[in-house]
């Protein structure tokens, strides 16, 4: 228990620390990084926890994007990023139920496609409103923003932590290993999917808000790019994904790789980005964290 | 109306279905006989194309040259990457637990790893070349020669393929280990090399199908993944691993496909083809063309 917390206090506290340093880059960086711990948190409340693995996640980063997008100068900011994840649940719980019947490889094309779908239907949306892209003028400047991608990414690591000591993690635990097993002993199999469905879908659609602001644009392209879902997912494997300690990893991992490669090649970051996923399915399937354990490639 | 009924759409779905067929056939073949989610498939259809554009324009080779120059890279592609990582992934009990996530991510990686290798190599630009673009009637159809040519290359492997696997050993082998992997060991398939063989034949396909494309449309390093989706669609639409069906789905798809956006616009063209994945996964996902349950 004092073990896997550590790690999380360390990025806690290295994240309160971060502002007083005054550089704009480094809290950029740090917002880039929030986000995505955030992300890969939330998404592993599914994917880790179910074995329903989600190649879809854009879909609430989009949608919560969509929402604050929309609701720019009608609502206030807190109000927008809220109504952003209240919406990407709310999505999650109305798609969950036919979706989360379907299973294995099905489920994990079945996300990706549902994704795809509402970002052509976005963008067909938006053609007929007129409009092509929407700028979002007066967002609030980056130490806000900060702020509020640390408190989203506290709030995921600690969820992710507690979800998987609480009576819904050990069911959704249960329910990876065995479903029918599962649900003939009494687990309510589809009541936990749902509820992990949308729990792993509320924090997404408040970053992908989050993000906008800070592009300070909206465009459908952009905002439900699969390339978020896939990142999530990579970010996940190198991390590894069976406690709290997999996803701060692996984020951070692929910010700095990003920062040091992306900018300047990033064609060869993305290379870089192929042959490490490469490597960690096939050797290292726990992932960083793993290592960090002591055990790598045994299995949990 | 009028359009609707024109010969030239009837054509224009014919080409595009066969097409769809093409690709996804070969992909059915790798995730029939291994069970991998090959989503680097459209990439391979891309490496074909590079190879006929480079052969045409460095070398003055025919496309019908590069039709045999890509099948050889395609399947040379294959069987690296089938000993390199696919054997060693189909061998481990522990990885097989959850074969098909984890081919899919290992897939994406090389499909990430090939499209900025060509875009590192080729540069981003859309690149195209000129062949058989002169135009032939045939009563109201016209058609240039590329597309004639596409049709018929695309008709005749997906014929050849189907036999083989019809009446050749070879292709019965592949056939019994997409049917029942177990039962082919136990009467004395070779599986390893059955597997390489069809990862090999697969990616040989793609490549050959990249050719065809890179004759009517340009080309760049990006252009594979509508193609994997296609051929995604069409595969499920045809029941995973159902060979026939899945030539029958393609055609179908195009039909869809061609038809749809005449009758509405392009801009529907992707959610026409995404909403008839979706509500083939939700409602059938044996397959609108498969038998009775899969293991799911």
């Amino acid at each position: 228990m004092i073990r896997s917390l550590a790690l999380p206090i360390l990025f806690g506290l290295a994240g309160l620390v971060l502002p007083f340093t005054g550089s704009s880059y480094l809290i950029g960086v740090g917002f880039a990084l929030c986000c995505s711990i955030a992300l890969v948190q939330s998404w592993t409340v599914l994917s880790a926890m179910t074995g329903y693995v989600s190649l879809g996640h854009a879909v609430f980063y989009g949608l919560g994007a969509y929402v604050v997008a929309l609701s720019w100068g009608a609502l206030p900011m807190p109000v927008g990023l809220l109504l952003a994840g209240g919406v990407a649940g709310v999505f999650a719980l109305l798609v969950g139920m036919p979706v989360l019947r379907v299973r294995g490889p099905y489920f994990v094309i079945l996300t990706f496609g549902l994704a795809e779908l509402v970002k052509y239907l976005v963008i067909i949306l938006e053609s007929e409103l007129g409009s092509f892209s929407r700028l979002m003028f007066g967002a609030p400047d980056l130490g806000v923003l900060y702020a509020i991608a640390f408190a989203l990414a506290a709030i995921a690591t600690a969820g992710a932590l507690l979800i998987r000591r609480s009576r819904l993690g050990r069911g959704l635990l249960a329910l990876r290993e065995n479903e029918e097993a599962a649900e003939t002993v009494g687990v309510p199999v589809v009541r936990l999917k749902l509820v992990a469905f949308a729990l792993s879908a509320v924090i997404p659609g408040v970053v992908g808000g989050l993000a906008a602001m800070r592009t300070t644009y909206f465009e459908p392209m952009q905002a439900f790019d699969p390339t978020v879902s896939f990142t999530i997912v990579t970010m996940a494997v190198v991390g590894g994904s069976d406690d709290a300690r997999g996803p701060l990893l692996g984020a951070a991992f692929f910010t700095i790789l990003s920062e040091v490669l992306w900018a300047r090649l990033p064609q060869v970051y993305m290379v870089v980005l192929g042959l490490l996923l490469i490597l960690f399915v096939l050797f290292i399937p726990r992932g960083l964290a793993g290592i960090f354990a002591g055990r790598p490639g045994k299995a949990a | 109306m009028d359009v609707l009924l024109s010969g030239q759409l009837l054509f224009a779905a014919l080409i595009t279905g066969a097409l769809y067929a093409l690709i996804a056939l070969g992909l059915n073949l790798v995730y029939g006989t291994m069970r991998l989610l090959n989503v680097a498939h459209g990439d391979l259809v891309m490496i074909g194309a590079y190879v006929a554009f480079w052969g045409l324009t460095l070398f003055g080779l025919s496309p019908v040259v590069g039709l045999v120059l890509a099948a050889a890279a395609g399947a040379l592609l294959g069987w690296l990457t089938y000993l390199g990582l696919f054997r060693r992934l189909l061998a481990s009990p522990q990885l097989m637990r959850r074969l098909e996530g984890n081919s899919l991510l290992l897939f994406f990686g090389i499909s990430v790893i090939l499209q900025n290798l060509a875009s590192l190599a080729f540069t981003a630009s859309a690149r195209g070349y000129q062949f058989m673009d002169q135009v032939y009637r045939f009563g109201d159809v016209a058609l240039t020669g590329n597309r004639i040519f596409v049709l018929v290359v695309a008709v005749a492997i997906c014929a050849a393929v189907y036999l083989l696997l019809r009446f050749h050993v070879f292709g019965l082998a592949i056939k019994a280990l997409i049917e029942r992997r177990d039962a082919a060991l136990i009467v004395g398939v070779d599986i390893d090399r059955v597997q390489l063989a069809a990862i090999c034949l697969g990616f040989a396909i793609a490549a050959i199908a990249g050719v065809l494309v890179s004759t009517t449309e340009q080309i760049s390093p990006f252009m594979g993944f509508p193609f994997t989706i296609s051929a995604f669609v069409v595969i499920i639409l045809g029941g995973l691993g159902n060979i026939s069906a899945g030539l029958v789905a393609g055609l179908l798809l195009g039909v869809l496909e061609v038809y749809g956006v005449a009758l509405t616009s392009a801009a529907y063209r992707s959610v026409l083809i995404y909403g008839v994945f979706i509500a083939i996964l939700l409602v059938r996902p044996q397959g609108l063309l498969g038998r009775g349950s899969v293991v799911r």
